[in-house]
């Protein structure tokens, strides 16, 4: 996994009030690809996304740690000016939101806040960028009509119009075709493919086929805890883990039962190794062993070796900043999950 | 026959008149008024009632223009001083404020709306008619002394002091109300507008007024209703004198319902006194409910653009 990082996310932890939305994420995002976040409703997808352009702090009792480091500059560092940083980050939501103006408005707006007010200059932009966004012909005889008198299609493709007329570096999409009709949809979909070479794209999805279209990279979240991650190829093919099967699968997922838990907390490689062996020896074939290790080990070489020895590893997670946890199934032949 | 259908029927009948009698309540009022009105309306012609400044009821003058200058002084004054700051408020409350401050700012300002007016009234002599005495009055009068300002009036009970009274009465009906439709904004459009790097500021200003701005008409109109008929207070603070047609903030203002509550029932005897009040409640009756249309007109205006673009 060789790529130029452009958002490197660092034990981020999303509060509201006191349930845990996002419970120590680590990742980095590529830059100039498309990447997918994956995941059940309710998993921390849209806090995610929404952390990244600090959006998240707008809900009541939200609270964040951790941090986002975009262009190598963490964004929750409080010398940090929110409107730049935002200007960066390009949002289009679920649901189109127009602002109650005219359709050239719309575009203009985001120009207009930043104190551009020549009007050569806005008409040039909210010309380029309509025709970006493929709305230009559709529109260009009306566009000082309200923009809420578009369709919902059009509408979505406008708000891509006025993010993309800020010059952001990154579109961060939240099912941004969730609520249009497939024609739209697939309109979306393209502009971006397009956009990708120009911008880095998150993108959240519930959409796995949409997910398959688009991505070149796949975030895979479960209840605020990232599960799996990689190139969308191997993540979608190939998935390590077994709640991202079951997700992909479309199957229930549901947490394994663990038969046994062992700490090994402090204990460096080879040694936790070594205890891991001798606890799955005490197990049934099919039984599953739960390890807690500092996440270090967890992340590196204990689970590829434990794989080695033919066991199945079901799930590597990161329990808090510093503790990671392997969900081990000792191996047997005729086991299948 | 079903019991049930009968009490359904029944039910349905007893609505329906309990509505009509609630409606047909303001036609009556204006008949009656208009009724009782008649008598001076037949002997001095409507031009002389309304632009008229000479109230002598013992000889048969009866101009009510110092009255309706009057009402108009303290309103505009009122609704001068309370829109701008009560929605100011209300941006606060509901843009800015943390929850907690939220929390508590609701029921006091539900608290001041409950208030009593004749303790606004009795607060606003022990307040601010020393303030505009003391300080408002000679301060403008060395530093303007041009038109809206001059007075000769040194008491302090003035258009102005009522106007700030009643001012202070409509905060909680306009913070409110507006507040209530500050919320109803949905959060998505908050939400693109920060997106694209818009300050707080800019957001309210650009995205969530504009959206919510019939709302908000709509809270003024609301708030200028209640100013209009508002007379304890204003009564108690805006001096109240006879014979001044008042041309500065500080002259004493006189507004109609001040004069209906404080001359009705008294020198009956004197010959269509009666008949000019009622004049006068009539008047006050029509440009509320004109006040009213025209607001809901402008609001129904607005809305209608609104949806269509």
């Amino acid at each position: 996994m060789k790529f130029k990082t452009h958002i490197s996310v660092k034990n981020l932890s999303v509060w509201y009030g006191r349930h845990q939305a996002l419970n120590n994420i680590s990742i980095d995002i590529p830059d100039k690809k498309i990447t997918a976040i994956i995941g059940p409703s309710g998993c921390g997808k849209s806090t995610l996304l929404k952390s990244f352009n600090r959006l998240v702090e707008l809900q009541d009792g939200a609270k964040v740690a951790g941090e986002v480091l975009v262009d190598g500059e963490d964004i929750y560092n409080p010398k940090v000016e929110v409107t730049h940083l935002r200007k960066k980050m390009g949002l289009l939501s679920q649901r189109p939101q127009v602002l109650p103006a005219s359709i050239y408005e719309n575009v203009a707006y985001g120009l207009r806040i930043h104190g551009i007010k020549d009007k050569r200059k806005l008409d040039e932009v909210v010309r380029h960028y309509l025709k970006e966004s493929n709305l230009w012909d559709e529109v260009k005889d009306r566009l000082h009509s309200s923009a809420s008198k578009l369709s919902i299609g059009q509408q979505q493709r406008l708000c891509l119009a006025r993010g993309l007329a800020v010059e952001p570096e990154v579109i961060l999409g939240d099912e941004p075709t969730s609520a249009l009709d497939p024609l739209s949809a697939e309109c979306i979909e393209q502009r971006l493919l397009e956009l990708k070479n120009q911008y880095t794209i998150v993108l959240v999805t519930h959409i796995l086929r949409q997910a398959r279209r688009l991505a070149d990279h796949i975030i895979f979240l479960y209840l605020g805890n990232l599960i799996e991650h990689g190139p969308a190829e191997e993540v979608l093919k190939n998935p390590r883990y077994l709640k991202t099967k079951s997700y992909l699968e479309g199957k229930f997922i549901e947490e394994p039962k663990i038969d046994k838990e062992l700490n090994l907390r402090g204990v460096i490689y080879p040694d936790n190794l070594i205890a891991a062996k001798l606890a799955l020896g005490d197990l049934q074939f099919g039984q599953i062993l739960k390890i807690i290790v500092d996440y270090e080990q967890a992340a590196s070489e204990l689970p590829k070796a434990i794989e080695h020895e033919g066991h199945k590893i079901l799930e590597v997670t990161k329990l808090d900043k510093n503790d990671g946890a392997i969900i081990v199934q000792k191996h047997n032949g005729g086991y299948v999950i | 026959m079903n019991i049930r259908i009968i009490k359904e029927n029944l039910v349905r009948r007893a609505m329906f008149g309990l509505c009509l009698f609630v409606f047909s309540l303001i036609f009556l009022m204006a008949f009656g008024l208009y009724q009782k009105s008649k008598p001076i309306l037949a002997i001095v012609s409507l031009k002389d009632l309304l632009f008229s400044s000479s109230w002598h009821p013992t000889q048969g003058h009866f101009g009510l223009s110092s009255f309706i200058a009057g009402t108009f002084w303290v309103t505009a004054i009122a609704v001068i001083i309370a829109v701008p700051l009560s929605i100011l408020t209300a941006i606060y409350i509901s843009e800015y404020a943390s929850g907690c401050v939220r929390r508590l700012a609701k029921p006091i300002i539900d608290l001041l709306a409950g208030i009593s007016p004749i303790i606004f009234g009795v607060w606003g002599i022990i307040a601010v008619v020393p303030l505009v005495r003391d300080y408002l009055m000679p301060f403008f009068s060395r530093r303007f002394s041009f038109f809206p300002f001059v007075s000769d009036n040194y008491t302090g009970f003035s258009a102005l002091t009522g106007g700030i009274v009643l001012a202070v009465m409509t905060f909680p009906i306009i913070i409110s109300v507006v507040e209530e439709v500050l919320r109803t904004v949905p959060f998505e459009i908050r939400e693109a507008s920060l997106a694209l790097g818009a300050t707080k500021w800019q957001t309210i200003k650009y995205a969530v007024l504009k959206k919510a701005r019939p709302g908000i008409i709509a809270a003024v109109i609301l708030g200028v209703s209640r100013a209009f008929g508002e007379t304890m207070a204003v009564l108690m603070v805006a001096g109240c004198s006879l014979g001044v047609f008042p041309k500065s903030v500080f002259d004493p203002a006189y507004p109609l319902p001040a004069l209906i509550a404080n001359t009705y029932g008294e020198m009956m005897s004197i010959p269509l006194y009666d008949s000019a009040v009622l004049l006068a409640a009539f008047i006050l009756l029509i440009v509320t409910a004109l006040f009213n249309m025209v607001g809901w007109g402008i609001l129904l205006y607005i809305e209608r653009k609104q949806a269509s673009g």
